[in-house]
């Protein structure tokens, strides 16, 4: 027969030993029964990971007190490079590993240096009682050593982690194999057991697992933050409480939507959600200020921070988002800086400049051109009836121009919300156009005080503007006009039930739509935002923020 | 002096002089009407109505001299046979409050017809 090569990285190889020999008997207490070399077809390989078919002398070391049968008269190895001394030496001498031998019924029938550091026994106080020792109580209650020996039988091996008892009673976590082992008949001669002390490698594990709990619990928990995560395609994957109180979306609102939904129309329409992430992919990371839409479509002002998460490999896996909601801070430092003072001065002057052009216009143009349609009225009536006509049509074009620079004084007039405040302010203005132009009107408000001038002024301004837009284009029925205090400012909507805006929401990139840029303006100029909808009933929204904080001293206009 | 016995007196008090001229025109066009006297401001024509006691006194509501209100509201005290009508160019609810409670018994926008300017004039004298 071929004598097998000793392979290398194989710990135990059976010995291709012919003829067979009987391995003489082990320690009188427990005898293993005869034990014989298989032949190699009889072996099984890889012993540990299979199943030992064979029974191999090994074990059976001078440690435990056995006789050596390598030593009693037989034959070496047939072959220099495999003595089966040496690995009997290994065994004996490991101190990692616990490796013994258990009889058929579990008693313990070899012992090593490894297994008597590990579970504290010497050899002469282990070998003969049975395994369970190891278990802890519990364990050996409900027939757990038991059953793992019957798993080894059944299955070649069996694989096991957990506690295990020292002589000491104190507890080590084991990780533990245990192989059957058969003679050559197929006889079950014992089990071989091998445990690692895995103390302080799951003691590790724990502390690992409980700070990444802690860890979870923290990020979940956090409040001032929205801490989430996106897939590479910005997906939502996790939400925290942060970004449900700053979003408003609970986890199983958001995950799985995309996180453009958190941007205004007009970010979105210009790409900004996407260009974010390649900034983020390309440059690792991102920060960013901006305005950030709630779920109930209010805005805040957001502090972004937008990290790219990539495996060893360099594969994308996704993102880390962390926002912040500055809008307080923003607000109450825009009160203080030079810019909020700016805008207080520049609503001033533009409300002077409104009352100076309206004043001009009306008491001077309109006068004027009423006086021409007067005598154009009289000459056509003194002229024979063929004359008559075209200076009639001009007295009727004259008419229509009074009435435009009418209307444009009337909008240009101060709103008269220094006397009797924002509400009032709107109340009249709505009672006035309203009528003529066949719509039905209601004003809600819930303001916690009446804003300052400039802001009172400024969200006068845009209603009028949208209110303008609602009597031009939108063919409505009705218009509801709402003011709310949020965020230490105001939110105004305008709604009409009409025919609604155009499909490109934002309306604001369209060119000729001067009346939105200019309310858009106006809100951001004064730190605010602004934005226009469809309503998905029909008809349209314009919805802005306007910050509500005194920049100073209020002068009423003179 | 009343409709009836001759035209109707008609006062103008209004700070436009380029207004006066034209109304004064448009109501002489009239055989009915005659205006017998102009004022410039409230004072003048507080003065001018005691003075011609006109059926009718047509008041702008932005004039010197506390505007028509005051005007209306002495000229309603000094001569209460004077009719009071405002002639203005001001749409707003404020102006045309303030007007009636200052006594006018119509409220006129500037840059109405001539026609219907004449008829109100008529209207407002008649008992």
């Amino acid at each position: 027969m071929p004598r097998p090569a000793l392979r290398p990285g194989i710990a135990i190889r059976p010995r291709p030993a012919t003829p067979r020999r009987r391995i003489s008997e082990p320690d009188s207490a427990t005898p293993p029964g005869p034990v014989t070399v298989p032949s190699p077809a009889a072996s099984a390989g890889f012993a540990v990971s299979r199943g030992l078919r064979h029974a191999e002398a090994w074990p059976y070391v001078r440690s435990c007190g056995m006789p050596d049968p390598l030593s009693a008269g037989q034959e070496p190895p047939a072959y220099a490079s495999y003595d089966p001394r040496d690995l009997r030496l290994l065994v004996d001498k490991v101190i990692d590993y616990a490796i013994f031998m258990l009889d058929p019924t579990g008693r313990v029938v070899s012992w090593n240096a490894g297994a008597e550091r590990i579970a504290g026994y010497a050899a002469e106080e282990i070998i003969g009682r049975h395994f369970s020792v190891f278990y802890l109580p519990e364990d050996t209650a409900e027939g757990r050593p038991g059953r793992e020996l019957e798993v080894a039988v059944a299955e070649g091996r069996v694989e096991d982690e957990g506690w295990r008892v020292r002589k000491d009673g104190t507890r080590f976590w084991a990780n533990s194999v245990i192989t059957a082992l058969y003679d050559a008949d197929g006889t079950l001669r014992g089990f071989g057991e091998v445990v690692r002390d895995a103390t302080e490698r799951r003691m590790a594990e724990q502390a690992l697992r409980e700070s990444e709990e802690r860890f979870r619990l923290l990020v979940h928990g956090v409040l001032d933050y929205a801490i989430f995560m996106l897939d590479p395609t910005g997906r939502v994957v996790s939400w925290n409480a942060g970004a449900e109180r700053i979003k408003g979306y609970a986890a199983e609102e958001i995950i799985g939507r995309h996180f453009s939904v958190f941007y205004p129309p007009e970010d979105k329409a210009a790409g900004k959600p996407n260009r974010e992430l390649r900034t983020a992919t390309a440059e690792g990371r991102l920060e960013d200020e901006g305005w950030r839409v709630r779920k109930d479509g209010t805005r805040f002002w957001a502090n972004v921070v937008i990290t790219a998460l990539f495996d060893e490999d360099g594969t994308l896996r996704g993102f880390g988002k962390v926002t912040r909601d500055m809008t307080e801070r923003r607000t109450v430092e825009r009160a203080l800086d030079e810019r909020g003072r700016l805008v207080a001065h520049l609503v001033r002057a533009q409300e002077l400049e409104r009352r100076r052009i309206a004043w001009d216009v009306h008491d001077d143009t309109i006068q004027s051109m009423v006086a021409v349609g007067m005598r154009l009225q009289l000459l056509a009536s003194r002229l024979p009836a063929e004359h008559a006509a075209p200076v009639t049509r001009l007295d009727e074009a004259v008419a229509a121009a009074i009435g435009r620079l009418r209307d444009l004084t009337f909008r240009l007039r101060p709103p008269g919300i220094d006397q009797n405040g924002l509400v009032e302010g709107l109340t009249s203005y709505l009672d006035e156009i309203t009528p003529g132009a066949g719509l039905a009107y209601t004003l809600q408000h819930h303001l916690d005080r009446e804003p300052p001038r400039e802001t009172a002024i400024t969200v006068f301004r845009i209603c009028q503007e949208a209110l303008a837009n609602v009597q031009k284009h939108a063919q409505a029925q009705s218009v509801a006009v709402s003011l709310t205090s949020v965020d230490h400012g105001v939110l105004v909507r305008v709604s009409d039930d009409g025919i609604g805006i155009g499909e490109a929401a934002d309306g604001v990139t369209r060119p000729g739509h001067f009346g939105l840029i200019e309310m858009r303006e106006r809100a951001e100029t004064a730190g605010g935002w602004w934005g226009v909808r469809r309503r998905p009933g029909g008809g349209t929204s314009v919805e802005f923020w306007l910050p509500a904080l005194r920049y100073g001293e209020e002068d009423p206009l003179p | 002096m009343t409709a009836g016995a001759g035209p109707l007196t008609v006062l103008i008090g209004d700070d436009e002089p380029i207004i006066r001229e034209v109304l004064r025109e448009v109501l002489e066009a009239e055989p009915d009407l005659s205006v017998v006297a102009e004022a410039a401001d409230a004072d003048e024509a507080i003065a001018l109505a005691v003075l011609h006691a006109p059926a009718v006194a047509i008041l702008d509501v932005r004039m010197p001299g506390g505007g028509g209100a005051r005007a209306a509201r002495e000229i309603r005290r000094r001569c209460p046979g004077t009719r009071i009508m405002a002639f203005s160019a001001h749409t707003d609810a404020r102006s045309m409050s303030e007007m009636r409670d200052a006594g006018v018994s119509a409220y006129l926008l500037k840059g109405l017809p001539n026609a219907a300017l004449v008829a109100a004039v008529r209207h407002v004298a008649a008992p």
